[in-house]
């Protein structure tokens, strides 16, 4: 799991351009959207194609980002329950 | 059309020369290659890099040479912000459209969808500036600018607005140079840009880039640059160039001889510099001069012009450096600026100094 | 007292049909023109409403040889225009200065995402690259004409062709042209569509504004143009108008680059603005034709909007984009047309698709097409990603 948790958080900052962050700035349980990292509704839809592009997760209605993508945590748990890849 | 005094009180710049300066309109630097890239501040001085972190070179360029350009006014918030762009945010547009051909329309990121349409300079500019005001942007080539200044002057006239942000902005990325390479834009070879025009001879002209911001406003300052008296923008003319140059020195009360200086898109480019011969006759040769020497060519370059045009009209004196002539000339106080894109879209801007 | 301006004539081609007449009975019957994709070569199988002929029947149309470069875009904006012009009896070749002014976001993409790596590598696909991007559209379409003396391409996404209006007005009002020939066109390209897709916001299904159930918008295809005139042109001519663009509005919503407000701030200010300059009040709007595309953000975007600046006297409120589609830069055309012809024939188009009233509204759009109302006063609404709003009037006098 521990090594899923930082894997996902370079992609993160890879694909979102988070420039200057480092895996071992983000806190695994701090929130990612509105306070903590500050992530926004497009990046919430970048998340979404990352899970389908490295992890064959699709999802078809926006809305359920809003409780996987509460924290790394929760992200990582629910790939490592439905990845396809 | 002439119109009521409008001023302009701000200026920025990035370009190929120093960035947020004008040390690069007085003394340019020479470049030896046919394709320039901007020199650009280091955006960490204005950006929070999570906050920017979808912002592509244009945007970031654009967002500071508008904060630069109003602080140079002395304005916090304009009533209208207009955006001229040829080719609008080329980057993520080639991002997203490589990747919709390669992935075969799978697994594409909205992120460089989004910062592809062209509008969103000038949103992301109100965006950031958090002004409610009068936006708009113009996509319209070579003319692109001048597009959007036409439609702040309008708006001026109906006194819908007292100030304005008008800025220009193109990208030339590699790809981009390649396709209009293809279309003859550009030179093979360039031993010297500063030499470009006067030397002008055969295709092509060099490729540059840029963001230039402009404030204007219908209330003079003490740090005004230039007075802009009056303008027109016109398609395919009937009539000859100079029989409608005419027209528009009669329509703003002034004549030929009133206007110590002429300066012109001239790029290089043998056809495209032919285009200007007969206004340049008209006035003389002493009285002409160019800018794209100092900016290269691309969609937006006008905008430079106008920014080179009013930090002369300042100084009341045109460097040697851009005249046709090759000797300084002063006094200036009126000037004005005529620019063409492929002899189908022409603009005149009749400028005094305050 | 700034100079009055009309509209003296219109054309419009859709996934509505070509012209004015089927574009009409469309409307009346509430026929919508969303479907399955026909012409574009895409993987998505995703409801659009596209233009009802391909590129070789357009420019059949127009007596243009198969074997001429020419988009799709602007075979369907020329025709739209044509249209226009010949509705308006505009008399082209006399020495007016018409502009030509059209909104338009994608250009040639039609084409450049077919060959971007020709563009690349070889010299093959050469016209195209010069037909890329906005501007270049406009000025084909202008030079199958020849009769224009300003050309403009202002491009603000879903709002491009309502500003197109604003821009013809003002040159007209400034007096710097004599007429001009005012709207947008865009065809649905893969670039645009496989964009909207990424954002999520695409239904699956066709499309519901204003329904508490919805789920996205169709996108569409399209042009349409309007020819506008001073009022003394008009008498000159001795033309009957069709009606008056009494204001509009342009605000920025400034909020983010795809997301509307929650109130829809720059959307109320819009309406404001096309209120203030069209000199009446909210009581006097007789119809507002919503942008409604029938995401969750717009729709409930919009619809606050409305209630701030309707209070409780909200007109008839529809969004046509259940027949049309979403023609993004040609919206603020098709809907000033569809607007114009409803104030003209006397009826509100319906708002289809529509059956579950949405909680955060206080108001319901116009599910069925109601015919004999008497409407003075039509507002437009065109908003476009950025916060790019504008709203326009249109009076029958």
């Amino acid at each position: 799991m521990d090594e899923l948790v930082l894997k996902l958080k370079e992609e993160i900052i890879e694909v979102l351009n988070l420039e200057e962050v480092k895996p071992e700035d983000i806190d695994d349980n701090a929130p990612l959207f509105g306070d903590g990292l500050g992530l926004d509704s497009i990046d919430a839809l970048e998340l979404i194609v990352l899970m389908e592009k490295n992890y064959g997760i699709k999802l078809q209605d926006a809305n359920q980002g809003k409780e996987i993508f509460k924290s790394i945590n929760t992200m990582a748990d629910y790939i490592a329950k439905n990845r396809k890849k | 059309m002439h119109i009521k005094p409008i001023y302009i009180n701000g200026l920025s710049a990035i370009s190929i020369q120093e960035p947020l300066s004008t040390n690069g309109i007085l003394s340019p630097t020479a470049y030896q290659q046919p394709h320039v890239r901007c020199i650009e501040p280091n955006f960490r001085d204005f950006f929070d890099p999570i906050a920017s972190r979808r912002m592509s070179k244009v945007i970031k360029r654009a967002i500071v040479t508008a904060r630069r350009s109003l602080e140079d006014a002395g304005i916090q918030m304009p009533d209208a912000i207009v955006t001229g762009t040829g080719l609008g945010c080329v980057e993520d547009t080639e991002k997203f459209l490589e990747a919709m051909i390669r992935n075969e329309e799978k697994f594409l990121q909205p992120a460089y969808f989004i910062q592809s349409t062209h509008n969103t300079i000038s949103s992301q500019i109100a965006i950031h500036l958090g002004c409610n005001g009068y936006n708009n942007t113009y996509i319209h080539r070579g003319a692109s600018f001048e597009n959007g200044l036409m439609d702040v002057l309008l708006l001026f006239a109906k006194s819908e607005i007292g100030t304005a942000l008008v800025t220009g902005n193109d990208e030339m990325t590699p790809a981009y140079f390649t396709f209009l390479k293809r279309l003859g834009y550009w030179k093979d070879e360039v031993s010297d840009s500063l030499a470009l025009v006067k030397n002008g001879c055969g295709e092509g002209s060099f490729a540059g880039e840029g963001s230039v911001s402009v404030v204007l406003s219908d209330k003079i300052s003490e740090h005004s640059y230039a007075r802009i008296v009056g303008s027109d923008l016109f398609y395919r003319p009937q009539d000859t160039i100079v029989k409608r140059l005419q027209h528009f020195l009669a329509e703003n009360n002034i004549s030929a001889d009133e206007i110590d200086w002429v300066l012109t898109g001239q790029n290089g480019d043998s056809a495209n510099d032919a285009v200007y011969q007969p206004v340049i006759d008209y006035f003389g040769k002493e009285k002409s001069g160019f800018y794209k020497h100092i900016c290269g060519e691309f969609f937006t370059a006008s905008a430079f012009g106008l920014m080179v045009a009013s930090v002369f009209l300042k100084q009341r004196s045109v460097p040697a450096h851009a005249t046709l002539n090759g000797v300084e000339k002063k006094p200036v106080n009126k000037m004005l600026i005529y620019n063409h894109f492929k002899n189908k879209d022409h603009s005149f801007i009749l400028l005094s100094s305050c | 007292m700034p100079r009055r301006v009309f509209v003296t004539g219109m054309g419009i081609v859709s996934g509505l049909g070509i012209g004015l007449e089927e574009t009409l009975s469309s409307l009346k019957n509430s026929r919508s023109g969303i479907g399955k994709i026909k012409y574009l070569d895409t993987v998505h199988d995703l409801p659009c409403a596209e233009v009802p002929l391909s590129e070789m029947e357009m420019k059949h149309l127009l007596d243009i040889p198969a074997d001429k470069i020419v988009t799709r875009t602007a075979l369907m904006a020329i025709l739209a225009a044509k249209e226009a012009l010949q509705n308006s009896r505009f008399p082209v070749k006399e020495g007016y200065r018409i502009a030509f002014i059209n909104g338009t976001t994608v250009g040639g993409m039609e084409k450049s995402e077919l060959y971007y790596f020709d563009f690349l590598e070889n010299d093959t696909r050469n016209d195209y690259i010069e037909a890329h991007d906005c501007g270049s559209l406009t000025e084909t379409i202008a030079d199958y004409f020849g009769a224009f003396s300003y050309v403009s391409t202002p491009s603000t996404a879903c709002s491009s062709a309502a500003n197109a209006i604003v821009l013809g007005m003002n040159l007209i009002e400034n007096r710097l042209v004599d007429a001009a020939v005012v709207g947008g066109s865009e065809c649905i390209t893969k670039f645009h569509l496989n964009g909207f897709n990424s954002l999520m916001i695409l239904d699956k299904e066709p499309c519901r504004p204003f329904d508490a159930t919805r789920a996205g918008l169709n996108l569409g295809e399209g042009a349409a143009f309007l020819v506008l005139e001073p009022e003394e042109l008009c008498s000159q001519r001795g033309v009957e108008p069709l009606c008056r663009v009494s204001g509009y509005g342009n605000a920025c919503d400034a909020y983010h680059q795809t997301a509307s407000s929650p109130e829809g701030k720059g959307a109320a200010l819009a309406m404001k603005k096309a209120l203030e300059m069209s000199g009446i009040d909210s009581y006097s709007v007789n119809y507002i034709n919503a942008h409604g595309t029938g995401t969750s953000n717009n729709d409930e975007s919009e619809g606050r909007a409305i209630m701030s600046v309707f209070g409780d006297h909200i007109p008839p409120v529809s969004s046509t984009k259940g027949l049309t589609g979403h023609t993004t830069s040609a919206a603020g055309g098709v809907e000033a047309v569809i607007s114009i012809l409803a104030m003209l024939y006397r009826f509100i188009p319906a708002n289809v698709n529509f059956r579950n009233q949405m909680p955060e509204l206080s108001f319901s759009p116009v599910a069925e097409m109601v015919e004999n109302v008497d409407l003075k006063h039509v507002l437009s609404n065109s908003f476009g990603f950025g916060g790019n709003n504008t709203s326009v009037i249109f009076s029958k006098e």
